[in-house]
């Protein structure tokens, strides 16, 4: 499915203000004194952009890897690896309107709901 | 919205790992629910992810060691490695046309074994993405995605060598290898002084995953890579 317009040109204010929150996984990780270097959903990421590339319409590989590049270089150029690349493969869908910004949202607050409510506790800070 | 239903899967997705801090953090949760949204509107299923997750948490740089540490010691092997290297990789337990064991299309691909001689130094890249030879060395390094380096190293290519900490006299010649969809690349680096009448675990330990994308080489007492921040490029490739 083609974007018709520039992707790093489209903003995602949910994107946007989540990444000012600034809950990375370094920083996470040394609050909490974890020395794992990548944060635990990043296989399950990687299985996520396969299972794309490999369904192969929706999100082409080359298409994703390309948006990410730019994404990541030029959108949100401070935000460190894998998160960038889980905010550009966002970004990339809502871009192309596969799935709604305001979708998202709802969505991500039910699933933190159900995270909290299954032993979870929200941000601190 | 209620639970995310797949085809006799639980209505609610897995965490998929536990979560490691105490605290539900905002890019843990995008993650699950951009994945559940994806599931819900058929753009894979939830079985599709499973085995994809669960194939990359069992991947890892060892077999491309145990590979390079026996050609190494067996010269029937290194023979078979260089002219058919998809089927010497069966001796250490991979098979490129189901690595998975359910197969992965972006991994069906010929596989080529690049031997580097005192004269002659592989490096290996993706310029157009991130293609890397997974069922041997795992998840290709961030730095490995980055178009710094992809753009880079095709350029200017002892220099970014220089920039890992690996200076090659001028007598060395350098050769890149541009991986793709079809073609995947390891390097078969030069064995080292100082091992001989090493066992193969021995050898194992010192081939590293840098040693075999071609951005540092073997030695005895490197047993690991030094891992390194990425930094965007100063001066990065025009017109590309």
């Amino acid at each position: 499915m083609p974007v018709d317009q520039d992707v790093t040109r489209i903003r995602v204010r949910l994107l946007e203000e989540m990444i000012a929150r600034g809950q990375v996984w370094s920083r996470m990780a040394g609050k909490y004194g974890v020395e794992n270097p990548s944060p635990p959903w990043k296989s399950s990421l990687d299985g996520v952009c396969d299972a794309l590339d490999r369904e192969g319409t929706t999100l082409p590989l080359l298409a994703r890897r390309d948006e990410e590049d730019r994404l990541t270089g030029e959108v949100y150029p401070a935000l460190p690896f894998p998160e960038n690349q889980l905010v550009a493969l966002a970004h990339s869908l809502i871009a192309r309107k596969v799935i709604g910004e305001g979708e998202l949202a709802e969505h991500i607050a039910e699933v933190r709901a159900r995270l909290e409510a299954d032993g979870g506790t929200p941000p601190s800070s | 919205m209620g639970g995310i239903s797949n085809e006799g899967e639980n209505d609610v997705a897995p965490r998929h790992a536990a979560p490691m801090v105490e605290e539900v953090t905002d890019f843990e949760v995008l993650e699950i629910a951009l994945r559940e949204l994806a599931i819900e509107k058929g753009l894979f299923t939830a079985e599709d992810h499973r085995r994809y997750t669960e194939y990359f948490e069992q991947l890892g740089p060892a077999p491309g060691a145990r590979f390079v540490a026996k050609a190494w010691s067996d010269p029937d092997f290194k023979r078979l490695a260089l002219e058919d290297a998809v089927t010497a990789c069966h001796e250490v337990g991979i098979d490129w046309l189901k690595p998975t064991g359910f197969g992965t299309p972006s991994d069906f691909t010929a596989l080529h074994i690049l031997e580097n001689t005192p004269t002659l130094h592989h490096v290996i890249c993706c310029s157009l993405c991130s293609c890397y030879p997974r069922p041997l060395l795992g998840n290709s390094p961030e730095w490995y995605r980055t178009p710094n380096y992809r753009r880079r190293l095709v350029r200017w290519p002892r220099q970014v060598l220089a920039e890992f900490g690996l200076y090659l006299t001028e007598d060395v010649r350098i050769r890149v290898e541009d991986s793709n969809s079809k073609h995947r690349f390891m390097v078969l680096p030069v064995r080292p002084d100082g091992t001989q009448g090493w066992n193969e675990e021995q050898l194992t330990q010192i081939v590293t995953r840098d040693c075999l994308i071609g951005v540092a080489l073997p030695k005895p007492g490197r047993t690991a890579d030094v891992e390194r921040p990425v930094h965007a490029a100063i001066h990065p490739a025009q017109n590309h």
